[in-house]
């Protein structure tokens, strides 16, 4: 029997209502209490004093590479760069090689999570085999090995027939779908936001139209069939009138998430063909940052996520329009968070964790991301007003692709602890 | 050891240049983009280039010692020809990297500048399909680089004689007051995007027209109008620059065919009547006769001086080079290696 007391620390857990100073107890691996001045007996006690103690932090969305391309990432570097930002599950997307098409590779993801026993890793699997947009998965086998949903992210399904009956077949199965929006005919060649920044560079434009036209038929489409439907990575102001509108109309079965480069970054970051700032969707204009923040404050928006997706430095030491799209995120979104959206109050400190543990969990089903009692003992514990500079060289995650370098951001994770365990304190991976 | 160099005495030819110079220096090492140029370095470049041009193919003995290697990553018929010849003319050492070399075998394009670079070369010069890769390049060389094209980005040094080319037509200093129409593949050209920003900072107003599916994405931020019928735009201009309809970008699919788009656009006798009268036709080449521009006009009419920008792209390129290798401040760039 293992106990730990987290002391005097700032507690927030938005869904049960706290946000306050407290003790959190756990005792083998749960949490055991949560209140003030705790007097159980500890094995362990961490002095939280002047910290924010939260959920282990949930990522909907991450590229872990392996199996396939363990150069660029392995699920332990991931890992360990997971609980360096203060997140304790993270989402695996199916893009590896091979594609997680079928329960072997799923079954592989969750022994090697196991295994390696750092944080929750939850498989999806490919919506469509080979994630070519053609014949369909075999979903319920998916599901039945321990996919959290299926999700065709990097290709997305173009034809609609195909999408529809994708829907249909994964609310038979009781499935989620995941949905990275893009209509690739309008996308063609695009490498960033199509707009004046493209046109002064001279580089293909993406346009936004690609993602709300995508984002709209795949609302139209999950209101039809009442398909479990996650909009996955929006970056427009389309795509956030879309989902508002839907919501409105009383969709319930539609959630979506905003990764955080794309409410801290605009395209203007792609000056002097920074590849690092190379990504998709592309960093977008102020324009759609500004309505992707009223999104964000009106509910619009359920979840913050990274899109973590690394790569080894001659992919991106390319010409822009060679380069690999992608920018990892472990390590900084919740800094990146707390930085463009808390200080300057577009939101609070709970509304900003709400969306990066709780919401989550219960977008992918999972009895996560809260501290009640019983539940099991994933916790961050964060500087908040910590001030750092973005520096890759310190990065636990083989990628250093990240278009935050050289940025000052404020806010940092002190302890991560998965399972009552503190797998990470201050910089050491306990493992 | 140090080495021993001894220098000749300038010819006449030379010290005329040198007066023309007045000792003046660039603001800029690398030639990348429009951006860098000032209306002093614009005005030093003009200066020196109009004398070069009075003495023709003459060898000067300036850059002496120095090599340049031009990066054709591209291929390219005139512009190639024409800073080789540029720099044969200063007296510099050259040699060529063209397409199907060690890029092709899967090198990346930094190394293999970077290679190039350490040959301990003055200037690189370098044509690239993809935009950005001589500004990305410029970061880590000791050399100068001096952009010859890359993607739908910039082309410095062609804006650089045509804006050498308006200039003298109209006999000014600046074009304050004309109007240029520029017609044609907007979006794809290179060209335009190095003239636009040349054309601002000469105070033109710029007209473009082309079909709609040819214009990128908030053009109108350069300062520049749009017309979708080429005759209205074409009323009252002092120039008119016809670009070509660039079907190897993959411009095709952009219009229906060159056949319409002649008909809705081409530079036809009667097109350019609509002009002033004494208004001049430009284009960059290479020109696909009886679509950009008819062919009766394309090199032989009077107003079209499509040849005579060729002439001034070298006297412009032999300027540049010059002013950039020869540098009388002694200041060097600042370079990292990667």
């Amino acid at each position: 029997m293992s106990t730990l007391l987290i002391a005097g620390g700032h507690v927030i857990d938005p869904k049960n209502g706290v946000d306050g100073v407290a003790d959190v107890f756990v005792r083998d691996g749960k949490i055991a209490a949560v209140g003030r001045n705790l007097k159980e007996k500890a094995d362990k006690k961490i002095d939280a004093k002047g910290l924010t103690v939260t959920p282990g932090l949930i990522d909907l969305h991450v590229h872990f590479r392996e199996p396939g391309r363990e150069d660029k990432e392995t699920f332990e570097t991931a890992s360990k760069a997971a609980l360096a930002g203060g997140i304790t599950a993270a989402v695996a997307m199916p893009n590896t090689n091979p594609i997680a098409d079928n329960q072997t590779v799923v079954e592989f993801i969750l022994k090697r999570s196991r295994d390696l026993d750092l944080i929750n890793i939850y498989p999806t699997g490919a919506i469509t085999k080979g994630q070519e947009g053609a014949m369909l998965s075999e979903i319920n086998e998916l599901k039945n090995s321990g996919a959290v949903a299926i999700t065709d992210d990097g290709h997305d399904v173009q034809k609609e027939g195909v999408l529809k009956r994708a829907m249909e077949y994964a609310r038979t199965c009781g499935v989620l779908l995941m949905s990275h929006c893009e209509t690739k005919d309008l996308t063609e060649d695009g490498v960033m936001h199509e707009g004046w920044i493209s046109t002064q560079l001279g580089l293909p434009g993406s346009p936004a139209l690609s993602e709300d036209m995508a984002v709209y038929k795949n609302i139209l489409l999950a209101e039809k069939t009442g398909a479990r439907l996650h909009l996955m990575h929006n970056s427009t102001a389309g795509s956030m009138r879309a989902i508002r509108e839907a919501k409105k109309r009383g969709a319930k079965n539609i959630t979506a998430e905003v990764s955080v480069q794309h409410f801290a970054l605009t395209d203007k970051e792609c000056m002097g063909y920074n590849t690092l700032a190379k990504m998709y969707p592309p960093l977008r204009s102020q324009e759609h940052i500004d309505a992707i923040i009223a999104g964000i404050k009106d509910g619009t928006v359920d979840a913050f996520t990274t899109d973590h997706a690394p790569h080894i430095e001659p992919e991106k030491l390319k010409a822009f329009q060679d380069a690999a799209f992608g920018t990892v995120g472990l390590e900084t979104s919740f800094a990146v968070m707390n930085t463009y959206l808390v200080k300057p109050k577009h939101i609070s400190l709970k509304q900003g964790i709400e969306k990066m543990t709780s919401s989550p969990a219960r977008i992918i089903g999972i009895n996560k991301g809260h501290l009640s009692k019983g539940a099991d003992a994933d916790i961050a514990i964060f500087d908040t007003e910590k001030e750092w500079v973005v520096d890759e060289k310190k990065f636990l995650s083989k990628g250093k692709n990240s278009a935050f370098i050289g940025k000052k951001l404020r806010g940092k994770a002190v302890y991560t602890i998965v399972g009552g365990v503190v797998k990470y304190d201050n910089g050491t991976i306990i493992a | 050891m140090a080495v021993i160099l001894s220098k000749k005495p300038l010819s006449a030819a030379e010290k005329d240049l040198s007066r023309v110079r007045k000792g003046r220096d660039l603001s800029f090492f690398d030639l990348v983009s429009i951006d860098q140029v000032t209306p002093d370095d614009l005005g030093l470049l003009y200066d020196v280039a109009r004398r070069f041009r009075d003495y023709k193919t003459y060898k000067f003995s300036f850059n002496k010692g120095s090599s340049q290697v031009n990066a054709f990553f591209e291929p390219s018929t005139r512009t190639s020809s024409s800073f080789d010849l540029a720099a044969k003319q200063l007296s510099m050492d050259t040699a060529g990297v063209s397409s199907n070399s060690s890029v092709e075998k899967g090198e990346s394009y930094l190394d293999t500048v970077q290679t190039i670079d350490s040959y301990n070369v003055k200037t690189i010069v370098i044509r690239s399909k993809e935009s950005g890769v001589p500004a990305v390049a410029a970061r880590y060389t000791q050399a100068a680089i001096v952009n010859a094209g890359d993607g739908w980005h910039e082309h410095p040094t062609q804006a650089l004689l045509d804006g050498l080319t308006m200039l003298d037509h109209c006999k000014s200093k600046d074009m304050k007051g004309r109007v240029v129409v520029i017609v044609g593949d907007i979006m794809h050209s290179r060209v335009f995007g190095s003239l636009v920003r040349l054309l601002k900072m000469l105070k033109a107003e710029v007209r473009i027209s082309a079909p709609l599916t040819l214009i990128p994405e908030d053009v109108e931020k350069f300062g520049v109008k749009w017309y979708g019928k080429v005759e209205e735009a074409l009323a009252g201009a002092d120039i008119v620059y016809a670009l070509r309809v660039q079907s190897e970008r993959g411009a095709n699919g952009f219009i229906p065919t060159l056949r319409e788009y002649s008909k809705m656009f081409g530079i036809s006798r009667k097109r350019l009547d609509l002009a002033k009268k004494d208004a001049i036709l430009m284009h960059p080449g290479p020109v696909i006769r009886d679509i950009d521009v008819h062919s009766a006009l394309a090199a032989v009419d009077e107003q079209s001086y499509i040849l005579r920008q060729v002439e001034n792209g070298m006297a412009v390129r032999k300027a540049l080079l010059w002013l950039i290798v020869d540098r009388m401040d002694g200041k060097k760039k600042t370079f990292t290696r990667k």
